[in-house]
């Protein structure tokens, strides 16, 4: 499994391929895809929310602090999401709105980690009318060491 | 002021960062974050219903308040020592470009566990009226070194 080379922004392009809510199997892995964390698109990121922390842009700050050396911020994982799984991943079909998030954090991510998702939707159902999924999702770094793991609900388009 | 677990108590308050809200902010969001939902981008294509929602145009990403709400923990933890260990969260009303949203954090209780010291905190998100578009709960680690 490759990096995708080039992220297409498209997200209509490939939207056939995506699975809708009834073909969603809860328990069912999603492909992903291993992704080099690079120290732009943390500070990329890092600009999009006004995040100034020089723990996340000054070096020589971050080498001398208890982290040793240059982190990104705890939500990086909002990036890893659409970073670490493929084009015709559910997750991108225009119109899934997003209905909460819980994120436990354990170690930071660092600029030059390769980064790994084990991602699944555990649960779906019906409410008030709306196609409801919600997947859990564990980032790993290539020591293997959790990042982060969370969990979300979405409300998929009909 | 750096604070500590000992001199926190509930009810205390912790300011966030305010932020304006304008198609530029959500555009640099789609890029830093890789998220391009046409929810956050095509006008056209919001001006379609979404079940009995219609949002009359683009709206902000609710992962953007998750960020911003992350933002106000970690700029408040890091110079205590402490660490941010779990952020909850749900979108209550969207956010569109001409807003300005600020988070707010609430200290509700304060633990000590076998081994550390846990400060759980509520968060909301509120816009230019008062009114709250995200709420959640937070958790900070202070460790017994900290």
């Amino acid at each position: 499994m490759a990096q995708a080379e080039v992220f297409e922004t498209d997200f209509w392009k490939d939207a056939n391929l995506r699975k809708v809510w009834d073909e969603i199997v809860p328990g069912e892995l999603r492909k992903t895809l291993p992704y080099v964390l690079t120290r732009e698109a943390i500070q990329l990121y890092c600009r999009s929310v006004g995040e100034n922390h020089p723990l996340y842009f000054d070096e020589a700050y971050a080498k001398a602090s208890p982290y040793g050396g240059l982190i990104a911020p705890p939500s990086i994982h909002i990036l890893l999401m659409f970073s670490c799984t493929p084009a015709d991943d559910w997750m991108r079909t225009p119109g899934t709105v997003n209905a909460g998030q819980s994120w436990s954090y354990n170690i930071p991510a660092r600029p030059g980690d390769t980064v790994t998702l084990q991602a699944r939707a555990l649960d779906k159902f019906i409410k008030r009318e709306r196609l409801f999924v919600v997947h859990d999702n564990v980032f790993f770094n290539q020591r293997g060491d959790v990042i982060c793991s969370g969990r979300g609900q979405t409300i998929r388009p009909m | 002021m750096t604070t500590s677990f000992d001199k926190l108590s509930t009810g205390d308050t912790i300011d966030g960062p305010s932020f304006a809200v304008s198609r530029e902010s959500i555009r640099l969001f789609c890029d830093g974050s890789l998220d391009y939902n046409p929810l956050h981008l095509d006008d056209n294509y919001m001006k379609n219903s979404f079940g009995k929602t219609n949002f009359g145009g683009i709206i902000m990403h609710g992962m953007n308040n998750f960020g911003l709400i992350t933002r106000m923990l970690t700029d408040w933890a890091y110079p205590a020592g402490a660490i941010h260990r779990r952020l909850e969260t749900r979108w209550v009303k969207p956010v569109k470009p001409g807003d300005t949203i600020q988070p707010v954090g609430i200290i509700k209780a304060k633990q000590t566990t076998e081994k550390s010291r846990w400060v759980l905190i509520d968060v909301l998100v509120k816009n230019q009226n008062d009114e709250k578009v995200a709420v959640g709960e937070a958790m900070v680690e202070f460790p017994l070194t900290a």
